[in-house]
Parts: structure tokens; sequence; C-alpha cells
């Protein structure tokens, strides 16, 4: 099957199964390294990516549901400017995930960090703002990787900085 | 890696008359909602889907949430997330319990309410809630080209080990439809990771009214994914009239009976399960009997 997307920017017409998981394509098809894991759907949450800018598991999207998206892995993310943030907030707090799960952790922190500020969902409809930090809510986000690299609360703390430089570079913006 | 498995050919019906037209032309295709469960098995892939695969995406009638005075119908494309934050004002708080506990944000874009119902062999958390909330699904049968529409209780959808039966071969569950009376006291319960540790893992709900110093209408289930969906008659006739509180040595009894059943009528329970869905019954009724007092 043909599936017109494009991926880290770049416009592509792949030829693949029509079923086939799209953590496969990126692994197998486009040796995208960001990649690591392929856990059949068990949630390990290692192969998060971008779809149209809202984070999903790569394992659980088959081929015909990309057709038309633009999928950002974790190689292009890195190159933003939202990537900054969360780079900056593991700077200040002196943590980081390790190499294993860097890359997914980075991208469910964006996902949070969406959902706090004023995401919009693919239809275009505003996502509900969250007006304060619900930790537990956070924590159940952050538990979508099963590393255990990192506790909790340095996870929340990441968040919490990453979302305060979120917010100033908002504001800077819009002044 | 698989070169040689065929692609599996995707129609992509845009209304329920297309779904007609492409159902009766491929009978064994795989209807495909969310896909979330469908793709976490692990012989989803290279599978060979002979007679494809129907998208049901593309499809807005399924994606409708509408509202009367009496009742709230979810299309069957309806998201998880998409129904958490529409339905704030309208669903019952035991709904919306059920739906955050189900994955993190990122699985609920993509789990979809028909989707959950209709998972073939095991079921999760929605169809327990929604079978002790009384809600109804509309399935539409397709058999040689007839179409014929049925309002089945969400309940009466599953066999006691919790297999889907639609009672026909070709159908779709295109819409639920639940009351907006309902009772006062409402407990929802997941113990175990229903995805990651399914063997491990339990759901109990219950719903009942409170009326001056007693219990009507109530309403109770208790799930084991791939192992039963347990509603007991006999627990919640024997439950419904009962003055508040209920005595303690009632509730035991209670509880134990509701293992021996669970026992009898479902081997596979482990013993962990058992005693841990008996302990969460037992502060449901606690519960009850605390807030009575008050």
């Amino acid at each position: 099957m043909k599936i017109d997307c494009t991926i880290d920017g770049k416009a592509l017409s792949l030829s693949v199964n029509s079923n086939k998981p799209l953590s496969l394509i990126l692994m197998e098809d486009l040796e995208n390294q960001s990649l690591t894991s392929y856990c059949r759907g068990s949630a390990c949450g290692n192969c998060l990516v971008l779809v149209n800018d809202e984070a999903v598991l790569s394992c659980l999207v088959p081929a015909f549901r990309i057709r038309g998206a633009k999928i950002r892995t974790f190689e292009s993310y890195q190159r933003s400017r939202q990537y900054r943030d969360i780079e900056r907030a593991y700077k200040a707090t002196g943590i980081r995930p390790c190499p294993a799960c860097y890359n997914a952790r980075t991208i469910i922190i964006e996902s949070i960090l969406q959902d706090l500020t004023d995401g919009k969902q693919q239809d275009g409809t505003p996502i509900a703002r969250d007006v304060k930090l619900d930790n537990e809510k956070i924590i159940r986000e952050l538990s979508l990787n099963t590393c255990q690299c990192m506790d909790m609360a340095e996870l929340i703390q990441i968040v919490e900085i990453a979302l305060g430089y979120r917010n100033r570079r908002r504001r800077v913006r819009r002044s | 890696m698989f070169e040689g498995v065929r692609s599996p050919l995707i129609y992509t019906p845009r209304s329920l008359s297309e779904f007609a037209t492409v159902i009766g032309r491929h009978p064994q295709a795989i209807l495909w909602a969310g896909g979330t469960y469908l793709m976490s098995r692990s012989d989803y892939y290279p599978t060979e889907a002979r007679d494809g695969i129907i998208d049901l995406s593309y499809m807005e009638e399924l994606k409708r949430i509408t509202r009367t005075d009496r009742y709230v119908e979810i299309g069957a494309m309806v998201t998880a997330r998409q129904l958490l934050s529409a339905g704030r004002l309208l669903l019952p708080p035991i709904l919306q319990q059920t739906l955050s506990s189900i994955g993190t944000q990122i699985v609920r874009r993509q789990v979809t309410v028909g989707g959950s119902l209709c998972i073939s062999d095991a079921r999760f958390s929605l169809s327990t809630t929604l079978a002790i909330l009384a809600a109804t699904a509309e399935v539409k049968r397709y058999d040689n080209g007839k179409v014929t529409t049925h309002w089945i209780p969400i309940a009466k959808l599953y066999e006691k080990d919790g297999k889907l039966n639609l009672g026909a071969k070709n159908a779709l569950l295109t819409r639920i439809r639940i009351g907006l009376e309902f009772g006062d006291f409402q407990r929802f319960v997941v113990f175990g990771d229903p995805i990651r540790r399914s063997d491990e893992c339990g759901i109990v709900a219950l719903q009942a009214k409170r009326e001056q110093n007693g219990l009507s209408k109530v309403q109770f289930c208790v799930t084991f994914p791939g192992k039963a969906f347990h509603i007991s008659k006999d627990i919640e006739s024997k439950l419904s009239g009962s003055a508040l509180p209920i005595h303690p040595e009632k509730v035991n009894i209670l509880s134990h009976e509701l293992v021996a059943e669970l026992t009898k009528m479902h081997s596979t329970i482990s013993e962990l399960q058992l005693e841990r869905a008996r302990r969460i019954f037992e502060s449901f009724l606690h519960d009850l009997n605390s807030q009575s007092l008050l």
C-alpha cells in the first residue's frame, strides 16, 4: 500500500503493508534511531512519537491511519524550541532520564506541557486547560513509560520547571 | 522483515449505508475502531487479514454525542478523551472515573467507546461500568443485505466468561444510550493493571439508590479480564430493600456468597483476585454504612 505522509519534515511516499505498526515502519523501513524497542503493544512506552503534534504510542498506530499525517520523531523534535524548555529543566534540576527512556520520557513531558498550556486537538478544538498542576495526573501520565530510572518526585519537579520555561517563553513571544 | 506478508485492503466507509455495502461484500473483514486492543496482541503483526480491514474512523455518524432530558447517546467512535472532556456536565461521576482510569491521556486519544465494548474476548472497565448504569447499545445486524437494528442492554452483550456476543456474525455497535437517572451511591475500583497484567487484575463497580433508610436499585458487576464478567442478580436482590446501615454480619455473609458464586461459575479466577474482589465489595458496603450514619 502506498502511504503519503510527512516524517520529520520530509514528505514521503511509503510502500508498506497497510497494517504495519508505525513503530516498525520507523525502525525498519526508515531506520530511525530514536526508537529502540518493539514491545508489540504491551505499552512499554518507549515508542512515542508526535503525530500531528499529539503524542501517540507508535506501536498502536497502523500504517493506514498515518495517511497525510505529520509525524515527528524525537530526532526532529530535539531541534525544536519546545524541546529546549525540557532540556533546560533537565539542566536546572541536574537530573535526566537514562538513555533508554530519555526520548520517550521527554515526549511524555511535552504532551503534559501541551495539555497544561493551550494545546489544540487535530480538529482544531481547544483542549480543556488545566488551571494548576495535578501531581496525581502527571504521575499517571509519566507512568506510561515503565523505565525505573527516575523517581516520580524528580519527574514532577522537571515538569514544573519546564512549564515555567514554557510559559515564560510564550509570554515573551506574545509581548 | 515479513516482506512476504500480503498487505490487507483497507475499506473506508463514510456512512452506515456505505458500511452495509462493504460488509455485505467482505463479511470476514476486520472492523477497526481505535485499534488499541487489536494492536496490543502479540500476534497482531504480521498476520494476513485476507478479507481486509474496515476502518470506521471516517464515519461521522458514529462520532456524535447527543443529550436529551432523559438520556445521553454516545457514538461508537467517540474516543475516551473526547467523552471525558465533553461530558463533564452530563455523565454520571462513575463513568468519568472509569474513563479516567483507562490508560493515560495519550492512550485515551485512541481508545474508542465502541472498540472498548466490542473487544471479542476480554472485558475491561467501560463494559463493567456501563453494565451497572443499565446502558443499552444499538446493534445493527447485517444479514444477506438485510439490516436489523436492536437495542440491547450492555449487560446482555457478553457471555459469563466475558466473550462478546452481538447476536450475529456481521454486526456493528453504532451507539450507546445511558439514562440520566442514576443512583446516588456509585463506586468503581480497578485493581492491578488491565493491560500489562490482566491475569492479576479485576474491576468492581456498584451503584445503588438510597431512599430514606433503605437501599434500592442496587446494581453490581465484577469483571476479571479474559476470565469473567459477573453480574450477581442474587446479591443485587438481597441488597435491594436492605435497611441501612447493613449489619456487619450480613456484609460478611454477602461477600462470602459472592466468592462462592464466582468460584462456582468461573474456575479460572485466582484466589488473590477473589480475595481482592471480596474485600473491595465489602469496603463498598462499609462505605454505604458510614454514609448512611452521617
